[in-house]
């Protein structure tokens, strides 16, 4: 298909109304997501519960290879796949549902730029920890990785992604860093997420945007995820006001509907 | 004393078809001229000696068992007969470019008045053989690069090499092939391959990484093979636009199976042939030893043929086949059936009949297609004797049925599912044949039957293939 027939069949699509038969796809919740895609999901469950667009959350354990992009979560709306916070972000904003119209300029600017450390340095942290220490990849992250599949496939896939993982990290530069240097990493991030917090209930005053839906995903998720070592929660506990901001968004968006 | 060279024999080609050589065919006219002639032909003789002149890396003892025979020759027909036959069999394992008989008395210590020896001048094949192709298709083109190498330790055993370069998908497959010595049709094959396939009828891209192991004899009539593969499955979407149900097939599977073929193949020729029959029965059994694919697989093809009047023939077909998954997990795609097309359900596109999803064709667990064909010569024969006869005009009629069963209802139920919604075709069309392996067809078809959903291709349609309906 060219790409104007593309363009245009994806105006027509973000003309529908949103169905309630939307779908997010993830991998298996008990025995195979692992922390970083577990983060991005929650990431993207949260956006769509701030925006008010129903989804429905099925886990299937083939979710990373129907992915268009290949990165979880997707999400499948009418005739539509799309995968990733920012290109669904793009998406229910074509469908008239955005959290940062209220926002001037320099404040988009700003959260772009936030998002940005999120994915670059937490998000980027829990690949690390997942797949380059070898404790919690051999005891952790390659069993649950591999859990959907038989011997000998499973190890293949398994060794494959780890060495994808850290071939990429290699490439950013951080492949020569000790496991001390990403806990200061991540130590520094939540350092400037907390500065900008505040006493703000959300990064930009009363209104929640995406930025709070991706920082409550990472958080939420790491403090709440069983790791070889504590240290990664520990050092995120120490910021009191991110404790708090994570209780209320989770009271907020996800406790009262669940219940 | 006469020297008979059986040398003016035409070489054979290496698996062709036998050359019903009569005793007639090889009376030597060199006897003739000599001064002293003697009549040998029904003196008893005794093959004193055979000797196997040119062996290079050859083991020997794979050739006793190939020119044994030669040894209870009685007399001089018997002989040459025997060593004729030991001379194609030398040739059918693939290791000699050329091998030449010599007959000739014995000479001497030990040698007897009526002794004959035997010569067999062999020229074997080089260490390494190589090719190089262009390929293109299915919007792709690619290089092919093979590598043999026969006889690579002596036995006949024969190492392949294949490796395709695309703008697309890289392929490459190794295989090892061991005959048993002594008996040809006895063998083993290894294989190790890695083939990417993108079909766009299904809007669907495989990978398959696979190992398989091979067992081949000849039982009866019949010759069977047993075989065991692992493949690693790699599913993909080909584009964006892909529909959800084959997105939703994505990603990686272990088949592990058992197979066994069996073929009884009466037919003078593959490709239009005149007359026999053709009974194929396959069925595959995976998941037994290990893999995410549990399914029984049965397959079935049967050809017969019969020339009629005017070099015309008449040929009927019948195929079918069933999935039967095992266990709870439904199908894949990738194991499924898939008919229509230029070989099999002519009047319809490529594999684009049956269950489908958004103009995504997924294939069914249950099929059958038969088809009935007349082949005539040209009208007035043009050609004949040469060119023309490489060309056959046919009148068909084909029909076929493919769809998802549902396992609960029972084999009545699904009868009656396959015999719904049939749909047929006929039409007339030109065959050409090429080879001794492939042809192409070029038919004006009118399809028939047509459910909603499925691709036609209404009025001329070109076909290329190996495998025919």
């Amino acid at each position: 298909m060219s790409l104007a027939a593309e363009a245009f069949v994806s105006q027509m699509a973000a003309a529908e109304p949103w169905p309630e038969s939307a779908t997010l796809y993830q991998p298996l919740k008990e025995d195979q997501i692992l922390l970083s895609d577990c983060a991005s999901s929650l990431a993207v469950q949260a956006y769509l519960r701030m925006c008010g667009l129903p989804v429905q959350v099925v886990c299937k354990s083939n979710a990373e290879y129907m992915s268009p992009s290949g990165k979880i979560p997707f999400i499948h709306v009418g005739n539509q796949v799309v995968s990733e916070l920012g290109p669904i972000v793009q998406f229910t904003k074509a469908k008239g549902n955005s959290l940062s119209d209220g926002l001037d300029d320099v404040q988009r600017a700003e959260m772009k730029a936030y998002m940005e450390l999120v994915n670059n340095m937490l998000l980027t942290a829990e690949l690390y920890i997942q797949w380059c220490d070898d404790a919690t990849a051999a005891e952790i992250s390659r069993p649950r990785y591999s859990s959907p599949y038989s011997w000998p496939l499973s190890n293949i896939l398994a060794y494959q992604k780890q060495w994808e993982v850290r071939r990429k990290m290699n490439a950013i530069g951080w492949g020569g860093k000790t496991l001390e240097q990403v806990y200061e990493d991540v130590t520094q991030c939540c350092q400037a997420l907390s500065q900008r917090l505040g006493t703000q209930p959300f990064f930009f005053n009363k209104q929640p945007t995406e930025l709070d839906a991706l920082v409550f995903g990472h958080l939420f998720t790491i403090l709440t995820t069983r790791l070889t070592s504590t240290e990664l929660a520990e050092r995120i506990k120490s910021y009191s006001n991110l404790l708090s901001f994570c209780r209320r968004i989770e009271q907020t968006y996800f406790e009262d509907k669940s219940s | 004393m006469g020297t008979v060279h059986a040398r003016s024999l035409d070489p054979l080609p290496m698996r062709g078809p036998e050359l019903g050589v009569q005793p007639d065919d090889i009376e030597a006219p060199e006897i003739e001229h000599e001064p002293k002639q003697e009549v040998l032909e029904n003196k008893n003789v005794v093959v004193q000696q055979v000797h196997i002149d040119g062996l290079g890396r050859t083991k020997e003892d794979l050739l006793t068992y190939e020119i044994k025979e030669v040894f209870r020759a009685k007399n001089l027909i018997d002989v040459m007969r025997k060593s004729h036959e030991a001379r194609q069999k030398l040739l059918r394992l693939g290791i000699f470019r050329k091998v030449e008989v010599v007959i000739d008395t014995s000479r001497g210590e030990g040698a007897l008045p009526n002794g004959l020896d035997v010569t067999f001048e062999v020229t074997e094949l080089r260490r390494m053989t190589g090719s190089y192709n262009t390929m293109v298709g299915n919007n792709e083109g690619s290089m092919v690069l093979g590598l043999k190498l026969p006889n690579v330790l002596g036995r006949a055993e024969k190492m392949t090499f294949q490796f395709s370069y695309g703008t697309k998908e890289t392929s490459y497959g190794l295989s090892f092939f061991k005959p048993q010595p002594g008996n040809f049709e006895r063998n083993i094959t290894l294989n190790m391959y890695k083939v990417t396939g993108q079909f766009p009828w299904s809007s669907l891209r495989e990978t398959d990484r696979g190992i398989s192991g091979e067992l081949s004899f000849p039982l009866w009539k019949t010759s069977q093979t047993l075989k065991w593969e692992g493949v690693w499955r790699e599913l993909g979407c080909l584009a964006r636009t892909a529909s959800f149900a084959v997105r939703e097939e994505s990603g990686h599977s272990l088949k592990s199976s058992l197979s066994h073929s069996m073929v009884i193949d009466t037919r003078n020729s593959s490709i239009l042939p005149r007359k026999g029959g053709l009974l194929k029965i396959h069925q595959e059994l995976a998941g037994y030893t290990g893999g995410d694919a549990s399914f029984l697989k049965e397959d079935f093809e049967i050809q017969l043929n019969k020339t009629l009047f005017w070099d015309s023939v008449l040929s009927t077909s019948l195929w079918g086949g069933l999935l039967l998954p095992i266990g709870d997990k439904p199908t894949s795609i990738a194991d499924r059936f898939y008919l229509g097309g230029p070989t099999s359900i002519r009047g319809f596109s490529m594999y684009s009949l049956g269950p489908q999803s958004e103009g995504d064709y997924l294939g069914g667990e249950g099929y059958w297609a038969g088809g009935v064909h007349l082949y005539t010569p040209l009208p007035f024969r043009p050609g004949k004797g040469g060119f023309g006869d490489l060309f056959r005009t046919h009148f068909f009629l084909n029909a076929g049925n493919l769809c998802n069963l549902n396992y609960g209802e029972g084999p009545k139920a699904h009868l009656k599912k396959l015999a719904e919604c049939i749909r047929w075709s006929y039409g007339i069309g030109l065959v050409l044949r090429l080879g001794n392996i492939a042809r192409l067809e070029l038919n004006y078809c009118i399809p028939m039957g047509v459910q909603s959903g499925d691709r036609i291709c209404d009025g001329f349609q070109f076909g290329a293939g190996i495998r025919f309906l």
